[in-house]
């Protein structure tokens, strides 16, 4: 009773087309750093600090939570959402293309237990990026934290992740409204009440695909656009971290303690 | 250094300046690869600007470290960018380029945008970088700032003061019977230790009483010390903070003359010369001794048993961290376990103290270039001094010392200011009867 989305040639055009954007946009920022002269490093780099920067201050953003438990809930959301999400869409994709359908881990990811893990794991990371979203909409646009100063690489890149996790459950409800309800669709936790909403509803019921292809076309636009949008931050913030954790100069408290 | 100067300036910016008429084309050569990096590293948060001090005085966006970086690279884009080269440039204007000019020099240097930023932007660099270019190209530093910078290439110090007066207040001292004897001149007579005086220390009259405090605990512990008298020279650290080039010839020819003295360390009142001494030197060239602020040279005096502070100081103090001490170089502890070694003295803190303490605003050319917001600033800086219910407010910089009577004035508050070394000769001076 399950329909995944298959990928076509034209996906894989489009896929193609979004990474040479990315990559040129990648390119852009690299022929521009390259024209730095002076040196990056003033001492040798050092793995210790830069591992434990990288636990930190990237997967955790400890840093984040000293300064405000609202924003570090926020960014954690969206950060952890997103790569959850990713990590869903690669798992599919690698299944798809690159694992026989009639092995053993085919079948139990796509007709075994493990397409129930991967509904919870889909829409817990979706929600939570939501939840992140939500967050950071209302303290920018409702609230109006008065540190923030919003341009329009902000609300653009808000825009897209909303669409995206938005149309990611439509679709995933669009998928489990198109048959009737069975109680292993209460994996999906969030896109199984949604169909509830939608059955009765025949004119909110679309082709399932379009509603996929709606996702995947905002999806792969939000991918290509990321290195022309503040989202780039993503890239380069962590390695920023991870290079003054190293480079960090060891002061001098010589009579300190 | 001439031909230096126009080997930065390459090709093809000044062709693109032809193209431009009169638009400066702002070289990104001075900075590093990570420095370029570090523009998109930001991540638009705007922690800098809640605890940015001149922000808290200006409300304007543009002199944020968040809307500097912007700003700055949206400069650079346009001038050297991909797209500027495959699609042709977009326009900056003169406007454009003068008002960022204004924006990057309002601001004091004082590192408090790096200690919050989560990204740890290293953005005193970065601004001092760009300030850097911004020089090269011809707009900056402010017509205000010039004249500090006129100075020291002129008279090897910020205050327009002829290089012979520099031991005046060694002299004035002695006449006065505060010091028995001026400090020997290192340069004829070998000693262990050079006691850098620096250029506010030595010319500004009002501060004067640093060095002569500093000179008078050095020979009550019996330190084998000399100075280096007219031939002392201004650290650079008004140069390298507002961008001027010459900067690296005033460096390289210190640390020959410090190098040459075959001392075993450096002691600074100053913590703007201990940070460029200690932190900046080095990416210039390397130093053959240690280089210690006066607060932590008087603990190894005290722990080594060479000074006593037997005299009990009855007064409420609070602490203020010379930005140049503390978030430039990590200098925290030191100065207030001083402060608790003195019997008598009761230490209490500031709300923002260590690294949060708010700057006093004379650095990085803010002072000169926008006196009235440095007036604000110290203002705020003293009402948080006043709020501790203390009487005295203390620093260990006589360039905070300057900044900080600004306010004192400005709210004719009853504070008095003091220098740390006031205090210590307050507990190890004998009581006149």
């Amino acid at each position: 009773m399950y329909m995944y989305f298959e990928a076509t040639a034209l996906l894989y055009a489009l896929t193609v087309v979004t990474l040479v954007i990315f990559f040129i946009g990648v390119y852009s920022h690299i022929y521009l750093w390259r024209k730095g002269k002076a040196s990056s490093l003033h001492h040798k780099l050092l793995s210790g600090p830069i591992i434990q920067a990288f636990i930190l201050d990237v997967l955790l953003q400890v840093q984040l939570l000293k300064q405000s438990l609202v924003r570090w809930v926020m960014h954690f959301c969206i950060f952890w959402g997103f790569l959850g999400l990713l990590a869903h869409t690669t798992l599919l994709a690698i299944m798809s293309h690159f694992v026989p359908r009639d092995s053993s881990l085919a079948q139990f990811i796509f007709l075994g237990s493990g397409k129930y893990f991967l509904d919870v794991w889909g829409d817990l990371w979706g929600l939570t990026l939501l939840m992140g979203i939500v967050i950071a909409v209302l303290r920018r646009y409702v609230v109006k934290a008065e540190q923030l100063d919003t341009i329009l690489s902000d609300t653009t890149a808000l825009l897209f992740l909303f669409l995206i996790v938005l149309t990611g459950f439509f679709s995933e409800a669009q998928r489990l409204a198109s048959f009737p309800y069975e109680p292993s669709m209460g994996y999906s936790f969030v896109g199984n009440p949604l169909a509830s909403l939608l059955r009765p509803i025949p004119a909110l019921l679309f082709d399932y695909l379009t509603v996929v292809w709606v996702h995947t076309l905002i999806s792969l636009i939000f991918i290509g656009y990321i290195p022309f949008s503040k989202m780039w931050h993503v890239f380069v913030s962590p390695v920023e971290i991870a290079l003054d954790a190293s480079e960090k100069i060891k002061f001098g408290e010589t009579y300190g303690g | 250094m001439e031909d230096n100067l126009n080997q930065v300036n390459d090709p093809t910016p000044q062709e693109i300046q032809k193209d431009d008429k009169a638009v400066p084309v702002i070289s990104v050569d001075n900075l590093s690869m990570r420095q370029l990096m570090e523009l998109d590293a930001c991540t638009r948060c705007g922690e800098c600007s809640r605890w940015c001090p001149a922000y808290e005085q200006d409300k304007k966006e543009g002199i944020t470290p968040r809307g500097r970086a912007q700003a700055f690279k949206d400069i650079v884009k346009a001038q050297h960018g991909l797209w500027a080269k495959l699609l042709g440039r977009p326009r900056v204007t003169k406007e454009q380029i003068e008002q960022f000019v204004s924006e990057l020099y309002e601001c004091s240097t004082c590192r408090q945008c790096y200690e919050v930023c989560p990204v740890k932007i290293d953005t005193v660099e970065l601004w001092e970088r760009i300030r850097r270019s911004i020089v090269d190209a011809g707009c900056g530093p402010l017509e205000q700032q010039k004249l500090l910078i006129q100075s020291v290439k002129s008279y090897d110090n910020p205050w327009a003061q002829p290089r012979s007066s520099r031991t005046r207040w060694a002299k004035g001292a002695k006449r006065q019977k505060k010091i028995a004897e001026e400090p020997k001149d290192i340069t004829r007579q070998k000693a262990e230790v050079l006691y850098f005086v620096g250029c506010t220390g030595s010319y500004d009259v009002n501060v004067e009483p640093v060095a002569i405090n500093t000179v008078k605990i050095f020979d009550a512990a019996g330190v084998d010390f000399g100075i280096l008298g007219v031939k002392e020279k201004c650290c650079g650290s008004v140069l390298l903070r507002m961008g001027d080039r010459e900067y690296e010839r005033i460096a390289q020819e210190n640390i020959v003359q410090f190098n040459d003295l075959g001392i075993k360390t450096m002691v600074t009142s100053c913590a703007g010369c201990f940070k460029t001494i200690k932190e900046d030197y080095p990416k210039t060239g390397k130093l053959n001794f240690k280089v210690l602020h006066t607060v932590e040279f008087i603990i190894e005096l005290i722990q080594a048993g060479k000074l006593n502070l037997k005299n009990e100081v009855k007064l409420k103090v609070t602490y203020h961290d010379p930005c140049h001490l503390g978030r430039h170089s990590g200098v925290y502890d030191a100065p207030r376990k001083l402060l608790t070694m003195i019997p008598g003295i009761e230490l209490v803190e500031m709300e923002r103290n260590r690294e949060n303490s708010r700057c006093c605003g004379a650095g990085g050319g803010l002072k000169s270039g926008y006196p009235d917001i440095q007036n604000k600033i110290s203002q705020t800086r003293i009402k948080e001094a006043e709020a501790t219910g203390a009487t005295e407010l203390v620093s260990a910089c006589p360039f905070c010392y300057q900044g900080l009577q600004v306010g004192i004035q400005a709210l004719e508050s009853k504070l008095t200011m003091r220098d740390i070394t006031d205090l210590v000769c307050m507990a190890i001076e004998d009581k006149k009867s």
